[in-house]
């Protein structure tokens, strides 16, 4: 082990033991997901360019209808990220767990809006990365989920000795557009994501 | 006109979507002063300007900037030509300048609908004018002072610049204001006075003024518990415009509110992450002291001379449940426009607190036995905030960053002094709404 990360001997979850429903992610990819994701520094919405593609009011396509994505489904979507110091994926450090993953319903009929909820589990309380991480979930969630869903990526309480300081990065829209310009935090980003299905 | 007692009278309808839109986040839209157009930021680092008249694109402002433009500010007063600044995620503000001494020739061809911006040369276009360059950071907004004289710019890098233009394109930094423990989200300028507010991730709000060739904090706004987005100053004079234009038959303590609020003189609108819009109030300077500040008179002791207390009025009825990025004062009418994460675009408009049915005479024991509960004796509860209108989804699923009143210029005008609401999305699209009474 490298002696310079921060931690050097995380806890490695058994492949077989993370949460799956054993089928395929039925998550539809937009043509800017994959490794292909950041070919452009700026985020941007394809699919808003081509009206045909994706009807705003279609209310019979796949990821339109609010019971098609559920928290196996986000779980699955960043499960397979990337750690940033180690060869290992944040499910399998435990980072990113299923039962800290919640989809809040849009809170009035006249709303489409629903809230992704995420919250991870730095591998130590003291870790530095755990902003660029956080980023990374938000950034996966933002690019592969419909644009009606609000990303919240939150340090779980008391498992990080800045978690306030942290929560409030990584909800900050400007602060992580910002970021998504900067290029040497994007080389990280794009290794961390470049995993994900 | 009596206040409608039902709050829900008025609503949102589209009147126009900017064409073309951006194909990326689009941050913030600024009608121009004078003229039917407005300039729109975007995160492809152009400027778009489209017409008001027809709802179309007249120029894009491209080549200066290496991010995002986040924010765009008209310089007022300028004659014969526009001057526009721009506020870039790479830290720094460019100076465009546009002829407009053609003026009258192009208006006249817009309305009549056969604006072709083909047959423009290059001099039509927007000239990059000089950069100006010294934020470490994101610039995040910039105003420019309703005299022209200042044009303050604010940064991820906990700073609020003021710069002077001396002389055409040459400008000097007169001010570096580091009293913010985090990135300064938003910067306004009061309509009359030279006096600078700063709205800020570390939740505060600042206020500086000029002290002896300085520029100083001047107060400290604290009561927002989350990062505050946005900050605007009220029109001046509002009260010959708003519910308060009618003085006939009001109550003593109403007409003594009036005259209150006349001397604190126009109030400051902040928006924030937690929710909530609120409305802040200077404390009215007892006697001379206001006259001496407001006559130039040299203040030898700075801490009595400038510094100024602003408290809480109220905070306007919570209905948005995420972040609200911005607000907007109208200059005509005094009512209040938000927006933010939620895609909801909510109007709201004051009005005297009626505790008696309508028709029946307030009389002041009425207002004062509610009013026991207020703190200080400042008395917030003769008038109150109401949400006159309320549009969900304005960008279909998508946050809005921007929201402002600008004055209608397209044919179906009703009157000359109509406004229409203007919101700029995460979708890359401005839409221009109109309010109708129900």
């Amino acid at each position: 082990m490298e002696p310079d990360k921060d931690n050097a001997n995380p806890t490695i979850l058994n492949a077989s033991d993370l949460p799956s429903r054993r089928r395929e992610s039925s998550v539809k990819q937009r043509e800017d997901g994959g490794t292909g994701l950041f070919d452009h520094l700026i985020p941007h919405y394809n699919y808003l360019s081509d009206p045909f593609e994706r009807p705003v009011s279609a209310s019979d396509s796949d990821d339109d209808s609010v019971e098609d994505i559920d928290e196996q489904e986000i779980y699955d979507l960043i499960s397979s990220i990337s750690d940033p110091e180690h060869p290992l994926s944040l499910g399998s450090l435990a980072v990113v767990n299923l039962p800290d993953i919640r989809i809040l319903p849009p809170s009035s009929p006249h709303s489409t809006i629903s809230t992704v909820v995420v919250e991870i589990t730095p591998t130590i309380t003291h870790c530095s990365l755990a902003t660029v991480i956080g980023l990374g979930v938000r950034v996966r969630l933002e690019q592969a989920l419909p644009p009606r869903f609000r990303v919240d990526v939150r340090i779980k309480k008391g498992t990080h000795s800045t978690d306030e300081a942290v929560n409030k990065q990584l909800g900050d829209k400007e602060r992580v557009a910002a970021a998504l310009e900067n290029g040497t935090l994007m080389g990280v980003l794009r290794k961390m994501l470049s995993t994900c299905e | 006109m009596p206040p409608p007692q039902n709050a829900s009278v008025i609503t949102i309808q589209p009147l126009a979507t900017l064409s073309p839109p951006c194909s990326s986040r689009t941050w913030q839209s600024t009608p121009h002063p004078t003229l039917p157009v407005i300039a729109t930021a975007c995160s492809d680092r152009t400027v778009r300007v489209y017409s008001l008249t027809s709802f179309t694109l007249l120029h894009s402002i491209t080549g200066g900037h290496k991010r995002s433009i986040r924010a765009v500010s008209w310089k007022p007063g300028v004659k014969g030509q526009s001057v526009l600044a721009t506020g870039s995620f790479d830290a720094s503000a460019g100076i465009w300048r546009r002829d407009e001494r053609g003026l009258a020739e192009d208006t006249q061809r817009e309305r009549a609908g056969d604006w072709d911006g083909d047959e423009e040369g290059e001099d039509d276009d927007y000239q990059f004018s000089c950069i100006l360059d010294g934020h470490e950071s994101e610039i995040k907004s910039l105003s420019w002072s309703p005299s022209g004289q200042y044009l303050a710019t604010c940064s991820r890098d906990k700073s609020v610049w003021i710069w002077e233009e001396l002389e055409d394109d040459n400008f000097e930094t007169i001010a570096v204001l580091q009293e913010h423990e985090g990135d300064v989200k938003c910067v306004a300028w009061h309509p009359e006075e030279d006096l600078l507010a700063s709205a800020s991730y570390d939740d505060t709000v600042r206020l500086y003024k000029e002290d002896a060739d300085d520029w100083v904090q001047v107060a400290m706004i604290d009561g927002h518990k989350k990062t505050v987005w946005w900050v605007e100053f009220e029109g001046s004079e509002m009260s010959a415009r708003d519910f308060r234009a009618h003085r006939e038959g009001l109550s003593e303590q109403r007409a003594h509110h009036v005259e209150q609020l006349e001397r604190s003189g126009p109030r400051l609108a902040t928006s924030s992450d937690d929710c909530s819009v609120r409305i802040w109030r200077r404390k009215p300077r007892e006697g001379s002291a206001q006259t001496s500040s407001r006559l130039g008179m040299p203040n030898i002791i700075r801490s009595v001379a400038i510094d100024e207390e602003w408290f809480q009025e109220t905070i306007l009825p919570q209905q948005h449940e995420r972040a609200i990025y911005s607000l907007s004062w109208s200059r005509r009418s005094g009512m209040i426009a938000s927006a933010g994460s939620d895609g909801k675009i909510l109007v709201y408009k004051e009005r005297w607190k009626n505790v008696m049915p309508n028709g029946v005479k307030a009389d002041g024991t009425v207002d004062h036995s509610d009013s026991d509960a207020m703190e200080g004796v400042e008395n917030a509860s003769l008038t109150e905030w109401v949400v006159v209108a309320e549009l969900f989804s304005a960008h279909d699923v998508f946050e809005i960053n921007h929201v402002c009143w600008a004055k209608r210029s397209d044919k179906g005008r009703r009157s000359e002094d109509e406004e229409v609401i203007v919101s700029t999305g995460d979708d890359g699209e401005v839409k221009v709404w109109v309010l109708e009474e129900r």
